[in-house]
């Protein structure tokens, strides 16, 4: 296991690097620089700022102060946002990211998997109906459709919670964001669930434990549930990385100082050390997070062994 | 299982009512005439939609309209934008004397004002700040703002002055000017005249400030400045064999900060010596670009000076506390030399790049006032009537850059034609908020500017001008046009994604194939995308463009094509609109230079680079009890100003006017 794990992350420094690079040169291929607005700039004045921020040396250079960067982990300093660090800004906007994005994956992972449970063992009735319909219509309402109708609601009407900026972490303001943001992710584990634990509870093991004499409590408790959430763990590595680090629309719409938002915004920008530093951190967790989850599978399905 | 279903549908009709009962309750309990609440809040803070996360609190670095507006709380220049008018008002400066042909300015500064740190503030501050924007290190990108001070430009852009060592004497600009030139000195560089008055003394208090040996360099003719890259130099040198002779055996000097025409008289006095007339320069100098940073903290802490632990300001604000993308919190500042008149306590600048958002938080009362151009068009019908809505004229155009470079674009005719196919009028009403606008300086902003006028909507005199240029227009059967022999795909409309660019482009797509059958590929771009496209003139045919006032002068934008080379994203350039211009500047009546100036901006219109379509409008929200906060025509608002008003008889009901 330990072997498993150790070659895993040897793996990952590769991947990451090549995503570094590739970023890096994207960034340079697409046109217009930091500094140009809507008014044009007088050309002296452009060799200043190119001056000032290294931009007229050659490209293995600016390539090679990059990577310097990249491998010590510290990303430099914004081109756009003067003086502050990329480290500083990902540390603080990471934290609003995560509020947001863990909050929302736990109310999905509770009401997707209660729902989705309930709807495979009550197959066919109702509720099943039900619960699936409004599943289908998470998935196919888009988050900024949700968001706005949800804020027209409850905040422009009702008056009950603010209609975006961030109040900190528990507060009221919370509450819209994550509703649109878990909106897609319940349906979606709902779903998963419901497929699972359908799955689990026609197989042998589960036939053998009803004959044992089990409760159907601890039938789908103990068996059930164990084996018809794998679908459900497979998502989880992927989506808490994103949850966690992209949960752009939302951010953007509801104004959130996140990552999410600092990304797109470095990407208008142009802001070569601000897109390599959240990239990179997108990067590691992504790469981390599907560690953690084939770590998890082999907890769960006793048949997996590395 | 009938009666359960009825029972659900009844139990979600008895939902719907609850939820449309709320709504219809919570409509009566604010004020109609108002958008959303109007309840001010307890405390006397105002909160304030800024636009996006400002890029730092170095008035120097920025050059974007939100950070502007957070200078203008947090910095003090000389002088200050009056809240209404944009004149220059006193502000570090008490008062401020002129010479007769605006080309020498010198501040008077007050001797109390002190920076939040407590450290008082003097002439060398100033001298300092300036000098420091200026530099090529800083990389300002408004520091062409300050080019008008004599030899800024030379110090901006790393040139060199060039020297005879063994005469120390220095080349002068006027034995290399080109052949035939107009030698009209401005005043601050002619030799003082003994005894004279240089400055006619006011009734504020004497004009007479002593001579400086600084002041004698000033007053001597111009030295000749070349380009500091080697590179450049040796081209320019190689293609001028005068120039090339002269410099033979000279050394070169680069021009230093010490150089540029700002002098510290004493600790209290500033005298600005300009390298031509310049009537707008009290007005510019309010700008963010001359405001003051502290030497002592920039010099001690480098570039994270501006850190909310390490800055140090001179505003009637100072910043209390910055939440990144979030808000900056700015505080009034007990020291500030006027701080008995500033009523707000503080001032919460928050982000919010999303227009909707913005004006959600506006209704719901969490924000007290919102950025400029904030209401989305399509929320017009339901804002545009409320009491709490701001408009009036703005120093901002809006017109389309043409690329005279490639044809059929270079043929005069041809920009003609497109242009006098467009009904301006008709656009204007469809976009409800802006004025038509047939020249290149905004429509009713400038007082006593007689505006020339551009050609009109005249869509039969446009076909002709195609035909003469060799596209003939024919009518069809069915009565609309075609015009056969013209170039499609050597032309089409670049503009930066944006709804409202797209309803622009859309509407002059619809026009020209109406009127001239000429049918012209939009193309939408990414903003940064489309910049780059424009300035290298790498479009075809048509792009976008906008342009707000840096400064309450004509100039501001008439400047935009006299910068050499074309680089204003058309290609377009001419010698005789720069001498024009330049003509105007030098004019010591204020009226003449405004008739000289319009002369040249008629000059423009008839070359028809660019065909301007609409003056902008100013467009946002502010609740009535906001007061102090003016809809004027650069939307820049000194904030010491501002307050919140508790008593609703003194509220304002409707844009308060812009009128003394």
């Amino acid at each position: 296991m330990l072997r498993f794990i150790l070659k895993r992350l040897l793996i990952t420094i590769p991947t990451i690097l090549v995503v570094i690079t590739i970023t890096w040169g994207l960034i340079r291929l697409a046109p217009g620089n930091f500094y140009s607005g809507e008014k044009p700039i007088p050309k002296a004045i452009e060799n200043n700022i190119r001056e000032k921020y290294g931009l007229n040396k050659p490209w293995y250079v600016q390539y090679g102060k990059m990577m310097g960067h990249v491998l010590v982990l510290d990303f430099g300093t914004s081109l756009k946002y003067e003086g502050q660090s990329v480290n500083g800004i990902i540390r603080r906007s990471l934290p609003v990211s995560a509020a947001i994005g863990l909050s929302a994956y736990l109310l999905a992972l509770l009401v997707g998997i209660t729902l989705g449970s309930l709807a495979a063992l009550k197959q066919n009735s109702k509720l099943d109906y039900a619960s699936m319909a409004l599943a289908m219509v998470g998935i196919s309402v888009p988050n900024f459709v949700l968001g706005p109708i949800l804020v027209l609601i409850f905040s422009l009407t009702l008056y009950w919670f603010p209609p975006a900026r961030w109040y900190g972490f528990p507060s009221r303001g919370m509450v819209l964001p994550v509703l649109t943001l878990s909106g897609i992710y319940m349906a979606y584990i709902a779903r998963l669930t419901r497929a699972g634990m359908l799955e689990v509870l026609r197989s042998d093991y589960i036939r053998t434990a009803r004959s044992k004499g089990l409760s159907e409590r601890q039938v789908v408790m103990r068996h059930a549930l164990r084996g018809g959430l794998m679908p459900v763990v497979s998502f989880t590595g992927p989506a808490l990385a994103f949850l966690l680090t992209g949960t752009v629309v939302v951010e953007r719409l509801f104004t959130l100082p996140g990552l999410g938002n600092y990304f797109i915004q470095a990407s208008l920008n142009r802001d070569e050390p601000l897109i390599i530093g959240i990239v990179s951190f997108i990067a590691i967790t992504l790469l981390l997070m599907n560690l953690v989850v084939d770590i998890a599978y082999a907890y769960l399905d006793p048949r997996i062994r590395y | 299982m009938a009666s359960l279903y009825y029972r659900q549908l009844f139990a979600g009709l008895a939902l719907v009512s609850l939820v449309l009962g709320s709504i219809s309750c919570r409509a009566l309990a604010t004020n109609p005439a108002f958008f959303g609440s109007t309840t001010p809040p307890a405390t006397n803070i105002l909160r304030y939609i800024n636009g996006d996360e400002p890029e730092s609190l170095d008035p120097a670095i920025s050059s974007g309209q939100p950070e502007a507006r957070i200078y203008m709380a947090l910095y003090q220049g000389l002088v200050e934008y009056d809240p209404k008018t944009l004149a220059a008002i006193p502000a570090l400066a008490e008062r401020w004397d002129i010479n007769d042909d605006s080309s020498e300015f010198v501040f008077h500064m007050r001797p109390n004002a002190k920076w939040s740190n407590g450290d008082p503030i003097s002439a060398q501050d100033f001298v300092y700040s300036i000098r420091r924007a200026l530099s090529p290190e800083i990389a300002s990108k408004n520091a062409y703002l300050a080019y008008t001070i004599r030899y800024s430009q030379a110090f901006n852009e790393g040139a060199v002055f060039v020297r005879d060592p063994a005469t120390n004497q220095y080349l002068l600009e006027k034995d290399f000017a080109e052949e035939g030139a107009v030698q009209t000195e401005p005043l601050s560089q002619k030799p003082l005249t003994p005894g004279g008055p240089e400055i006619k003394p006011t009734e504020q208090g004497p004009a007479a400030v002593p001579d400086t040996p600084f002041h004698q360099f000033m007053h001597s003719p111009p030295r000749l400045t070349l380009p500091g890259s080697e590179k450049v130099r040796a081209k320019l040198l190689a293609s001028n064999a005068k120039l090339q002779a002269a410099v033979a055996g000279k050394e070169f000097v680069k021009v230093k900060a010490e150089d540029i025409g700002v002098e510290a008289v004493d600790d209290y006095t500033i005298r600005i010596s300009l390298s031509q007339p310049a009537p707008y320069f009290s007005g510019l100098a309010a700008h963010q670009l001359f405001r003051l940073v502290p030497r002592k903290i920039i010099e001690k802490y480098g570039d994270s000076w501006t850190d909310p632990a390490n800055i140090v300001t001179c505003g009637p604000f100072k910043v209390k506390a910055w939440k990144h993308y979030d808000e900056l919190i700015v505080e009034r500042d007990p020291v500030y030399w006027d701080a008995a008149n500033v009523r707000l306590d503080e001032i919460h600048f928050m982000v919010s790049s999303d227009n909707p958002t913005a004006m959600n938080l506006y209704k719901v009362g969490e924000v007290d006032a919102v950025n400029n151009h904030v209401v989305p068009n399509g929320w017009l019908d339901v804002v545009r009537p409320k009491k709490d809505y701001m408009d009036g004229a703005e120093a901002a155009i809006v017109y389309i850059l043409m690329n005279v470079t490639k044809p059929p674009m270079n043929d005069i005719r041809v920009r003609r034609a497109f242009n006098m196919a467009i009904d301006k009028i008709n656009y204007a009403k469809s976009r409800r908020i802006t004025k038509p606008l047939s020249a290149f300086t905004p429509e009713g902003i400038f007082v006593g500017y007689p505006q020339p006028k551009g050609d009109g909507f005249d869509p039969a005199q446009a076909r002709k001008l195609m035909s003469d240029a060799g596209f003939p227009v024919t009518k069809k059967g069915d009565g609309t046009y075609e015009c056969k022999g013209f170039p499609v795909n050597q032309v089409d409309f670049s503009f930066n994604t944006q709804s409202s660019n797209k309803t622009m482009a859309e509407f002059m797509q619809a026009q020209w194939k109406q009127n001239l059958g000429i049918t012209v590929q939009l193309k939408s771009m990414e903003f940064k995308t489309f910049m780059n496209v424009r300035s290298k003139l790498e479009y075809k045919g048509f792009a976008i463009g906008i342009w707000g006032a840096d400064y309450m002068d004509p100039f501001t934008f008439l400047n935009l094509f006299s910068t050499p080379g074309g680089d204003n994203g058309s290609g377009w350039w001419d010698k005789k609109y720069v001498d024009l211009l330049d003509d105007a500047n030098r004019s010591l009546d204020k009226q003449k230079r405004y008739e000289l100036m319009a002369k040249a901006e008629k000059y423009l219109l008839d070359a028809q680079p660019v065909i301007p379509i609409e003056t902008s409008s100013v467009n946002f929200v502010k609740k009535p009890y906001v007061k102090g906060l003016y809809p004027n025509a650069q939307s820049v608002y000194a904030w010491k100003f501002v307050y919140i008003e508790r008593d609703p008889a003194k509220w304002d009901y409707g844009p308060p006017s812009l009128a003394d």
